[in-house]
């Protein structure tokens, strides 16, 4: 039986050989159903667009196949017949790591000349048991194990263990190093995607942000589900208000409240005042409220429109994820919430036309902000959480 | 004395971070921080004004900009202490 107050999460970040446009890495996360989760990291051989179509084509064709339930022997065989082979190196060449985790504990690893994943448990470092098998002269390694809750799965490709060969170091970053860095950075707290931020981010470096391999770090964990609730915007029947805020406040969670009239709304509902921060932690974002009963006020329109820039590079890049992990505007702060400790989000839209922001100069209407939300809620879908918008 | 700032999206859009620094200077420079309580506040609902808004006790004033700063200053907040 799945235990539904968890939740597997995912989260990966690659850096593309120097020079290339194409990363020859490639990630792939595949839901059997609704208890079965998986993911393949593949990485093909040499760099560029030839790298990009091995380990996409494996990847896909394995997380599939996995997903059907096809022995590890019969997908190796399929892979094998499958890819096209390089004229100059007269090989076809993938390697993998599978990790599939079902009812968010019984976790299957294989792996093919990956550096070997491990995994972190309680805080610590610990290497994975694994056996092997030899198909047709490839081995295998798996592993299996019965998760607990915050174990954290790391997975890799060479270009983690080569880093900073030929810039910085040689041979001075392997595995006991990254481990040791892992077990440092590590927090519970910090979603899978932080942690591989914080690991691929550590090789670029090593790198001198000129990675000499593509670099891939993915991390799967199982967390706590968290809800996260944001209110923006009055409805469009004043009637409404009283029911639009009871219904926000009765979700358990984490409450935010986003927009100057929302929260004076707010305030008055909960008879507590609001107390505006004149400081400007940044000076694009107007400055954070408080309420006494809810964890966030912010401005609405402008601080959303930042929101929504971090989370178009969180799922590309993510180097501005710096930027905002460590800081505390209003922007900042939202995105903390809703890309790390959210797994559940409940937007309430309220849908009134502010009159004072239609048709001037500022460019705010209602047809942008109602734009902003629905581009937002798909961004927060495609980072894997379940998102719920309700308009009143 | 109350002064408020606008923070709200279009005042927000329309300086209210320079408005907010020259309070701060000019209240400081006139030794006014005890007397004067400065703080921020959202929507004070005049939106289509160009500038940004102030309130000062119960009174709102439109229109606020680096340019005209002073004469405000001195004209609602100077003369009355």
């Amino acid at each position: 039986m799945i235990d539904n107050r968890y939740i597997t999460e995912f989260g990966y970040l690659s850096f593309n050989h120097v020079g290339e446009e194409l990363c020859g890495d490639h990630v792939e996360i595949t839901s059997k159903d609704e208890t079965t989760k998986i993911l393949v990291l593949a990485d093909g051989l040499g760099s560029g667009v030839k790298a990009n179509i091995l380990s996409t084509l494996t990847s896909k064709m394995l997380s599939s196949m996995i997903a059907g339930d096809i022995s590890i022997k019969e997908c190796i065989r399929c892979i094998a017949n499958t890819l096209p082979v390089c004229k100059v190196r007269n090989v076809a060449y993938s390697t993998f790591t599978i990790i599939k985790i079902k009812d968010n504990k019984y976790v299957d690893i294989y792996n093919f000349d990956n550096p070997t994943p491990f995994m972190i448990h309680n805080g610590e470092v610990k290497d994975l048991s694994y056996s092997s098998t030899v198909i047709d002269d490839k081995t295998i390694y798996h592993a299996k194990i019965e998760a607990d809750p915050y174990d954290t799965f790391i997975l890799m490709s060479d270009g983690v263990k080569y880093a900073g060969v030929g810039e910085t170091l040689n041979f001075g970053w392997d595995m006991p190093q990254i481990k040791n860095f892992m077990g440092v950075i590590y927090q519970k707290e910090y979603s899978a995607k932080a942690l591989a931020t914080e690991l691929a981010n550590r090789c670029n470096d090593l790198y001198n942000s000129r990675p000499g391999d593509d670099t891939t770090v993915a991390v799967v964990r199982i967390r706590e589900r968290e809800q996260v609730n944001l209110l923006i915007g009055p409805p469009t029947n004043k009637e409404d208000d009283e029911e639009m805020l009871s219904l926000f406040f009765a979700k358990g969670g984490t409450h935010i409240v986003s927009g100057g009239t929302t929260g004076n709304l707010v305030s008055r509902y909960l008879n507590k005042p609001l107390v505006l921060q004149t400081d400007y932690i940044d000076k694009e974002i107007p400055p954070i409220a408080f309420i006494d009963g809810v964890d966030l006020v912010t401005e609405g329109v402008i601080t959303i429109n930042k929101v929504l820039e971090y989370a178009n590079n969180y799922l590309t890049k993510n180097d501005l994820y710096f930027n905002w992990f460590y800081k505390s505007d209003g922007a900042s702060l939202i995105a903390k919430y809703l890309f790390e400790e959210a797994t559940d989000i409940n937007f309430f839209v309220g849908c009134a036309i502010n009159n004072a922001h239609q048709g001037e100069e500022t460019g705010i209407n209602f047809k942008i902000k109602m734009h902003l939300i629905d581009e937002l809620a798909n961004k927060l879908r495609l980072m894997d959480k379940n998102v719920k918008v309700t308009y009143f | 004395m109350t002064v408020l700032v606008c923070v709200g999206s279009s005042c927000h859009l329309k300086g209210s971070y320079e408005i907010i620094e020259l309070f701060k200077e000019r209240l400081a420079k006139e030794h006014l921080e005890d007397k004067v309580t400065f703080k921020g506040t959202f929507c004070l609902g005049k939106c289509g004004i160009a500038g940004v808004s102030i309130q000062v006790d119960d009174e709102i004033i439109t229109g606020v900009t680096p340019k005209n700063f002073d004469d405000v200053f001195n004209k609602y907040i100077l003369s009355r202490i």
